[in-house]
């Protein structure tokens, strides 16, 4: 390994100067290495995406350049699986920000009971979706299940979770609250917790009512946590998979017709390899997108915290 | 006793013993019908072996990719003959059903030697044979030097024959002329009517026999009989949806799902007769289907009419014959009616799903995976599995004429034999043959769930399906 | 204003509570689904009352499931083995390939530094599928397609930009003082990084690698597409409880309780360190 030609390196003082403009970069190559490969899939990818490529016609291969974009972008099928995924982003995201923000704040305080706690929350986490979903099918069926049974007790005896349109969205929303709000509740958390201690005190010995602090202390000092969190959560909630397909394949209708679905379906089902590389270039310049706003932001809360020490 | 059971057998065999015979005398040598049945298979496979030169590709190993599923399990159970009779070894790869074609489809797209025998559907060789990557098995079941004569492929039921053969132009008929035969039937299912007795008694109904009766008997049902509903359907967004009950239903009333219009295929889910089918489906499901219907495979049809959840199903009827057994709540409890929707129709005609083997282009040892599809779909190894696990429905005539078969089915599963023989001969598959199958039946089940899902009219729902089927259909060049 | 006045701690208990129950609710009765039969379990309406059974237990550890159509083998517990395999394994070699990395980009500026951070994090957010698509292809011709070594390395993708992304931040939050005080003292900087940086960095490292654990056990698509029956998950092996006669939903109960149970235990142990460990490089040295 790397690290062993560096020990001997490192020793030799010599060399020092050399050693620290080499040494950065021998410690993340590595790395880089590792996965610099994926990167030529990802080639390949976009090279199928400005195909006409559906594995059922071979004859019917050729390059289209972006024909394939077009297509998507001239059809309404397509912008209702970008509005769908936006809106299911912005859902996951808005509810799971409230709920997490909401528990980290009940188990601030560093309490055994309050980090065993924390650690149960984040049971749902570790249950893989894929398997989630078949028990929240149970649970949510009219017949056999628990929560059709509770929501019944309290009137609602229709009500038909992931299979009527109205409530579909709503259903797998409530599913994702479930698996992720422990994800999200952990990170602020943390934030909380590392805030400095000298604002509240002050506070308190002034007598300043608690809304206050939580607005005008509380808040701002974790916005950066916020804006980290609530990032990491939309990159991946924008790319959902497991639960929609495991729910409804995406129903019922194109209800929930999501990017990965959709391109899971033309890629595995359809073998329309073409379109579906398309699909998923279109989310991921999107997420690339974000997930640049999403570093910069984490720059600027470390210089900020950085400024502050 | 050993030998003389053995010997016992080997008259069978010579066709100097009929098989009940064989049963009794095994019976007075003290010989459970099971272990005696095990030594006919025995010496079937070895008379096999005599005919033919079985041991030709002896030390093969050959890999399959395996649904998980009972025709599986009883091959498995009876692969060791196999691999006595050969000297080929097998091993063998076994995936669940929900994520099994994507497994099949993955395998084979990316040109994968791993497997050389793998399980299909017929509609899936649609797509898998014009892709390249099916062999077609005429060449082997033509040919002498790698087909042995008791084979005799004449015998497995010609709509079935048929059905898994395709020239790959589309629209043309299945099994015309050069078509290429892209799969051996393996086991397979049509769709009837499964009911609870027990329920229908109580209630005094009679099974439906036309489509009108259908939706009122379910109605009755939802209505009268307290926590259950009348009629079990497949509704989530997928090609499953389409294929079992509504496709037999739809076809009975001599609807089509295209039309050859100039040589092109043309959408034909808009036409007054299919829209007035739909619109029955679509009311039969809200009035009397399950609550969460759209979400509906398979497994939820099966498990809510063996939990006692629904009165009845209009799907596969080894679905029904499955849900009979123990562990069910309505285990023996079930029964069984052929169903032509059609008051006009002279016969019901039930669309099929086949399981069928097939064989990946990219095997290297095709041979070696012939002699297993070819044993694997022999009568022998058919009856083993009629007779000893679930091999139902088989697709041998000279199955269903076997009496043991009939004998076990008749006892345990009473009027199935029944409903088979009406509904077989109007079983075929009813839809088209293209490429492009999952794209457009998936879309169809879709545009059904935004009619019970009241967002479209059945009217317009079906003028927009059959605009964009149309559309994807020049699209893709057909 | 008093903290804790006697309203505030009810309020406090009873949205607990509440938080508590949306939360554990469907896990305890998931928990108590894993002691009945199919039959107790769909019942019309679901009740609380059953007599509980090891079934679903003995069905997963000794591998074979009766059911009325023939007894089905049942691998789970080799699914459980790779998942395990697979988990632990992408985890540790993340930790290897990620921690000097994280250390790297933590304590030197240097060129294309930021670059080579932002490329490696944005790795964990690229649609999966996109790679999946022709990587199948180039497995097949590698020979990595159904070997552990090739899901490993496809698992990265999940498990080291998160690694690198904590570890960095947390390495951030310690002061470079202590480093520089012990290599005054002459020590080189392997020694220093492996004596004082990380056991220094040890709670930002466990909830890494907590966290890139959990992703990594609930994976799904990657093993289902690159590997054969014998190298899968428990998240693929589960579905194998959808049988043709029939879901056995006891099973994938006791399925889901087993599968959580390593990663249950492992967070149990780094409990002390979860939360401190994730402060992403927002807290002053």
């Amino acid at each position: 390994m790397a690290t062993e030609a560096m020990t001997g390196a490192a020793t030799n003082g010599a060399k020092r100067p050399l050693m620290r403009k080499v040494l950065p970069y021998l410690l993340s190559l590595p790395a880089l290495l590792v996965c610099i490969g994926i990167l030529i899939p990802f080639g390949t990818a976009a090279w199928y995406s400005m195909q006409r490529y559906n594995l059922a016609f071979p004859m019917t291969r050729g390059f289209i350049w972006f024909d394939n974009y077009i297509m998507l972008f001239q059809d309404p099928s397509f912008w209702h699986t970008v509005r769908v995924s936006l809106l299911y982003t912005f859902f996951t995201v808005g509810v799971q920000l409230l709920l997490g923000l909401g528990i980290a704040l009940l188990l601030q305080r560093r309490t055994l009971f309050n980090n065993i706690m924390s650690i149960l929350l984040l049971l749902p986490l570790m249950i893989a979706p894929a398997i989630a979903s078949l028990m929240w099918r149970l649970m949510t069926n009219p017949n056999f299940g628990v929560l059709s049974y509770i929501v019944g007790l309290f009137g609602f005896t229709d009500f038909r979770w992931a299979s009527a349109p109205s409530t579909a969205l709503f259903t797998v929303v409530m599913i994702d609250t479930w698996v992720y709000t422990p994800f999200m509740m952990v990170l602020l958390l943390a934030g909380l917790r590392a805030l400095p201690r000298q604002p509240f005190e002050a506070a308190e010995l002034d007598g300043v009512p608690q809304s206050f602090v939580f607005f005008r202390i509380t808040l701002p000092m974790l916005t950066p946590y916020i804006i980290t969190a609530a990032l990491f959560r939309m990159l991946e909630s924008i790319q959902q998979f497991d639960i929609i397909y495991a729910m409804t394949q995406g129903g019922p209708g194109n209800t929930l017709m999501v990017f990965q679905v959709t391109a899971y379906l033309e890629r595995y089902q359809y073998t329309n390899v073409g379109r579906s590389a398309a699909i998923l270039m279109v989310l991921w310049v999107i997420t690339f997108i974000l997930s640049n706003i999403f570093i910069k932001q984490w720059l600027r809360l470390r210089e900020k915290a950085r400024g502050v020490a | 006793m050993t030998r003389k059971i053995h010997d016992l057998a080997d008259a069978v065999v010579r066709r100097q013993l009929g098989r009940r015979d064989f049963i009794r005398r095994a019976g007075q040598m003290g010989i459970g019908a099971g272990a005696a049945l095990y030594a006919l298979n025995h010496a079937q496979s070895i008379a096999m072996a005599q005919n033919f030169d079985w041991q030709s590709h002896s030390g093969t190993s050959i890999k399959l990719l395996l649904n998980q599923h009972p025709y599986a399990d009883a091959m498995i159970a009876n692969l060791e003959t196999f691999k006595a009779m050969t000297g080929i070894d097998v091993t063998y790869d076994v995936f669940p059903e929900d994520v099994y074609f994507d497994k099949v489809t993955a395998e084979l797209s990316s040109g994968s030697t791993e497997y050389d025998v793998f399980m299909t559907g017929a509609y899936q060789t649609w797509q898998y044979g014009p892709a390249g990557w099916l062999v077609d098995l005429n060449e082997f079941i033509q040919d002498s030097a790698h087909t042995g004569p008791e084979y005799d492929w004449e015998d497995i039921l010609p709509s079935l024959r048929a059905s898994t053969a395709w020239s790959g132009v589309p629209g043309e008929a299945l099994g015309g002329d050069g078509a290429k035969q892209w799969a051996i039937p393996w086991g397979f299912e049509l769709n009837s009517i499964a009911y609870n007795r027990r329920v229908f008694d109580e209630h005094g109904l009679e099974p439906p026999t036309d489509m009108a009766e259908l939706m009122e008997t379910a109605a009755k049902i939802t209505r009268d009989v307290d926590g259950m509903y009348g009629i079990g359907v497949r509704g989530s967004r997928s090609w499953a949806t389409i294929h079992p009950g509504f496709l037999s239903g739809y076809s009975n009333f001599g609807e089509r799902d295209f039309t050859m219009e100039n040589g092109q295929l043309m959408a034909a889910m808009n036409t007054e007769g299919s829209k007035a089918f739909h619109r029955d489906w679509v009311q039969m499901i809200k009035e009397s289907g399950p609550r969460d219907w759209s979400t509906y495979t398979w497994y939820q049809v099966g498990t809510d009419l063996g939990a006692g959840a629904s009165g009845m199903i209009y799907d596969a009827d080894i679905l029904g014959y499955f849900m009979n057994g123990e562990g069910n709540a309505e285990a023996g409890n079930l029964a069984y009616a052929a169903f032509a929707p059609n008051p006009e129709a002279e016969a019901p005609t039930p669309n099929v799903w086949i399981w069928s083997l097939g064989m990946s282009n990219f095997s290297q040892r095709k041979d070696a995976g012939w002699l297993f599809m070819q044993w694997a779909s022999s009568t022998d190894h058919a009856l083993f599995g009629a007779r000893e696990m679930d091999f139902v429905n088989p697709v041998r005539q000279s199955v269903w004429d076997d009496e043991a078969f009939q004998n076990r089915i008749a006892e345990s599963y009473p009027g199935y034999l029944e409903q088979y023989q009406a509904s077989a001969p109007g079983s075929r598959i009813y839809f088209t043959p293209q490429p492009l199958f999952f794209n457009l039946t998936t879309e169809w089940a879709s545009s059904m769930q935004q009619m019970v899902g009241d967002q479209i009219p059945v009217d317009e729902g079906l003028d927009q399906l059959a605009e964009s089927v149309n559309r994807q259909l020049r699209q893709a060049g057909l | 204003m008093q903290r804790q006045t006697s309203l505030g701690r009810v309020v406090r208990v009873g949205l607990l509570t509440m938080v508590g129950l949306f939360f554990l609710f469907p896990i305890f009765w998931v928990f108590l689904m894993s002691f009945q039969t199919n039959q107790e379990i769909l019942r019309i309406p679901p009740s609380l009352f059953f007599e509980p059974t090891l079934h679903n237990y003995q069905v997963l550890f000794s591998g074979r499931l009766e059911t009325q159509t023939g007894t089905l083998e049942v691998r789970f517990m080799q699914n459980l083995m790779n998942s395990v395999i697979l988990a632990t394994s992408s985890v540790a070699l993340s930790l290897v390939l990620g921690i000097p990395a994280a250390y790297a980009f933590a304590r030197f500026k240097f060129r294309l530094g930021e670059d080579i951070a932002f490329t490696l994090l944005s790795f964990r957010f690229a649609p999966p599928l996109l790679v999946l698509l022709p990587l199948a292809i180039y497995f097949q011709q590698l020979g990595l397609i159904n070997t552990y070594t090739g899901l490993i390395w496809v698992y990265q993708l999940i498990t080291l930009p998160l690694i690198l992304w904590i570890v960095r931040g947390y390495f951030e939050d310690i002061s470079e003082d202590i480093e520089h005080a012990y290599r005054i003292d002459g020590n080189g900087w392997f020694k220093t990084f492996w004596k004082i940086a990380i056991p220094l960095a040890k709670p930002g490292i466990a909830a890494a690698t907590l966290l890139s654990f959990i992703f990594a056990w609930n994976n799904f698509v990657f093993a289902l597409i690159l590997a054969s029956a014998d190298k899968q998950p428990v998240t693929v092996g589960a579905l194998a409880f959808v049988t043709a006669s029939g879901i056995q939903y006891g099973q994938i109960a006791a399925s889901i309780v087993l599968s959580v149970t390593p990663t249950l235990a492992l967070a149990l142990y780094a409990q002390r360190y979860l939360v401190e460990g994730l402060s992403l490089g927002a807290v002053k040295g």
